[in-house]
């Protein structure tokens, strides 16, 4: 009697063990992009300050560093030098562009007057390219290569050696 | 006379506006259109409008939020998905179609009730799995303590011979079996 009271509880509680040892280790919050792999969306976009839109069509032939952010949020403004001396030092390698994530124009201008800027930010209507990419919150960097793919994903505060690793990978690709 | 000027100005602009849209869709429709095509339902408008984007919204999970709808969440994110739903409800594309436009950006996740398929099976069918399952140990455990119940009385007897001579007294006192063997035993 013993002996099936143990299997019947050995068959109901091993599966759920083994499904708590798979999920260890897992963050729940995060969620993979499934457009990693994938065409990226297409955008036409107005930079901050006025100006030519720019689309992401036009931008074929280079890796495509596309920062969303916002002056309010502070791992933008942490990773904000990193991406500026990047933008710099890659002048002619990689296009990069800021897409303003629930921002106002103003305080944008203001942020970039200030902290300096290297590339253009865009300003984005209703959010619809972020809700396009998938973004959840600021920072998020996407890195697209030569012939518009989404390489990778790049959820926090970007550093100068994760910029240059990522740029390589959409280059490459 | 500048006021009627004025309203014609205005009325001009809007048609302009709006012809203006009529020819290029918005960036929301356009990536739409790349993702899952053409719109597959009639374009909507007025009430008939906001009811279907409400039903649609109210399947989509706002991404920033814990467990809530797109229709329910007050975030700005969830406000701009909403117009977006909207958006895309009035050019004509149905529920499916959103929600995979949706689906291409978020992944599964933004869908509130997983799509029957791959893994999800389980978590439609372990609950009923689980009632099935706990029918039967019930039943096994309700009908598990006539079965048990028989053999009791006499095992003890024969188990421990150290107890024997004291189980015989007790029973010779209290029942008055002479040598506390029931006098039907003895007679076999």
């Amino acid at each position: 009697m013993n002996k099936r009271v143990l299997a019947v509880g050995g068959l109901v509680t091993l599966p759920l063990v083994g499904l708590l040892l798979m999920s260890l280790g897992h963050d729940p919050h995060r969620v993979d992009s499934p457009l990693i792999g994938q065409k990226a969306p297409a955008f036409t976009l107005t930079p901050v300050g006025g100006g030519a839109p720019v689309s992401l069509e036009s931008l074929r032939g280079k890796p495509v560093v596309l920062n969303f952010w916002a002056t309010w949020c502070a791992p933008c403004f942490e990773e904000h030098p990193a991406l500026t001396q990047a933008a710099r030092a890659m002048a002619g390698q990689a296009h990069f562009f800021g897409v303003i994530y629930e921002d106002e124009e103003e305080q944008v201008e203001g942020f970039l007057k200030e902290q300096g800027s290297a590339y253009p930010s865009l300003l984005d209507d209703a959010g619809k390219t972020a809700i396009a990419y998938g973004v959840y919150g600021v920072p998020e960097t996407y890195f697209v290569s030569p012939d518009g793919v989404i390489v990778e994903k790049y959820v926090g505060p970007l550093t100068p050696k994760a910029i240059t690793a990522l740029v390589a990978q959409a280059s490459a690709r | 006379m500048s006021r009627k000027l004025l309203a014609g100005v205005s009325l001009l602009l809007s048609l302009a506006a709006t012809g203006v849209h009529g020819q290029a869709p918005s960036l929301g429709v356009a990536n739409a259109r790349q993702v899952v095509g053409a719109p597959k339902g009639q374009p909507l408008a007025g009430v008939a409008l906001e009811a279907e984007a409400k039903r649609v919204a109210l399947l989509l999970r706002c991404p920033v939020c814990q467990g809530l709808s797109v229709f329910e969440s007050p975030s700005s994110m969830a406000l701009n998905m909403r117009g977006q739903v909207r958006e895309l409800v009035a050019a004509g594309y149905d529920e499916d179609q959103v929600l995979r436009y949706f689906e291409r950006s978020y992944g599964e996740f933004v869908r509130l009730e997983p799509p029957l398929r791959g893994m999800n099976w389980v978590v439609w069918l372990a609950p009923i799995g689980g009632l099935v399952l706990g029918g039967f140990v019930v039943a096994w455990a309700l009908r598990k303590p006539k079965a048990a119940a028989a053999p009791e009385t006499s095992a003890t007897l024969d188990d421990d011979p150290e107890l024997q001579p004291y189980l015989l007294r007790v029973r010779e006192l209290a029942y008055g079996w002479p040598a506390g063997v029931k006098p039907e035993d003895s007679r076999r």
